[in-house]
């Protein structure tokens, strides 16, 4: 299974993604540059984190115009795991390859600090290796993470089982009912504001995130 | 030439906590006759008229760019023509 770490202008957390999955996980990765357009021969793509095109207009509505984003598009369409995290989250919503928008947090601050999840579906490709309703700690890092949906549209997700993690003590950014990530209908593209990528090594204090990626490569090794 | 201004605002329904933020500061102000302030963005948009009817440019550019309609809304006003 070979998986994409798409690089916009802007992405600061591209590396992190790709630690995670080669040197952690073992995964076989390579960077793909968003001016690129193709993603033959990719089994898996991420988004990663940061300020692509700087967040102008809104974060992640430039993203979608760069060269990639119709592979991104065609992967989703054809049932192929798309992650995004953070940024990633943003861009995917703003693709409309998720529903809903990341809105400006309440507090309008930059929140930066872990917290606790609660896996609220692990019936995903990404999250099979966690238990339903396990909490878990992850760090966050962002200023526009609040997530938003209109009503009708938050019934259908939850309905669906879409919701995959909520925040369990603290809501940070004042989304809609504490919700951290969330899948397409399908259950193939997810999208959250926590950094699983940050949470893979027991050197650096919190390995909570790990699983996320086992479960992506448990799936692809079920399929083969 | 056409110049055309955009207003995006985020709809009625949604918390606009910058507006919010502003409104109690407008408060210790000593101003309580403000009720409520929404926070929202322009963009001035000089259009070159061609076969194209300038509303229609409004309309495509805001719906596929400048408007997030999960949670925004526009209307726009032109401003100069020439």
């Amino acid at each position: 299974m070979k998986f994409a770490v798409i690089q916009f202008p802007g992405s600061n957390c591209d590396i992190d993604l790709y630690e995670a999955l080669h040197t952690v996980c073992g995964a076989d990765v390579a960077y793909v540059p968003s001016k690129e357009s193709s993603l033959d021969g990719f089994d898996a793509v991420m988004l990663p984190g940061g300020f692509s095109y700087g967040d102008y207009l809104r974060a992640g509505a430039i993203a979608r115009f760069t060269n990639i984003m119709p592979a991104i598009v065609e992967m989703a369409k054809a049932g192929k795991p798309v992650f995004g995290t953070c940024n990633g989250f943003q861009i995917l919503t703003e693709a409309s390859l998720l529903p809903g928008a990341l809105k400006r947090n309440d507090s309008l601050k930059f929140v930066c600090k872990t917290v606790e999840l609660e896996v609220v579906n692990n019936d995903t490709i990404f999250t099979s290796e966690y238990q339903k309703g396990e909490k878990i700690n992850l760090p966050i890092a962002h200023a526009d993470g609040s997530f938003y949906a209109d009503l009708e549209t938050l019934q259908k997700i939850e309905d669906n089982g879409q919701v995959v993690f909520r925040y369990s003590k603290e809501n940070p950014n004042g989304s809609l009912n504490n919700i951290a990530g969330i899948t397409n209908e399908r259950g193939n593209v997810l999208g959250m504001m926590p950094h699983p990528e940050r949470a893979v090594e027991a050197l650096l204090g919190n390995t909570d995130g790990l699983r996320l990626f086992k479960s992506i490569l448990d799936h692809a090794e079920v399929k083969a | 030439m056409t110049t055309v201004r955009i207003y995006v605002t985020y709809k009625q329904s949604v918390f606009d906590p910058q507006g919010e933020a502003i409104t109690n500061s407008i408060h210790s102000l000593g101003h309580d006759e403000v009720k409520g302030v929404k926070v929202g963005k322009f963009f001035d948009v000089t259009i070159e008229e061609g076969d194209k009817p300038v509303a229609e440019t409004v309309k495509e550019i805001s719906e596929e760019l400048l408007v997030n309609f999960n949670m925004e809304t526009y209307s726009y006003k032109i401003l100069e023509e020439e």
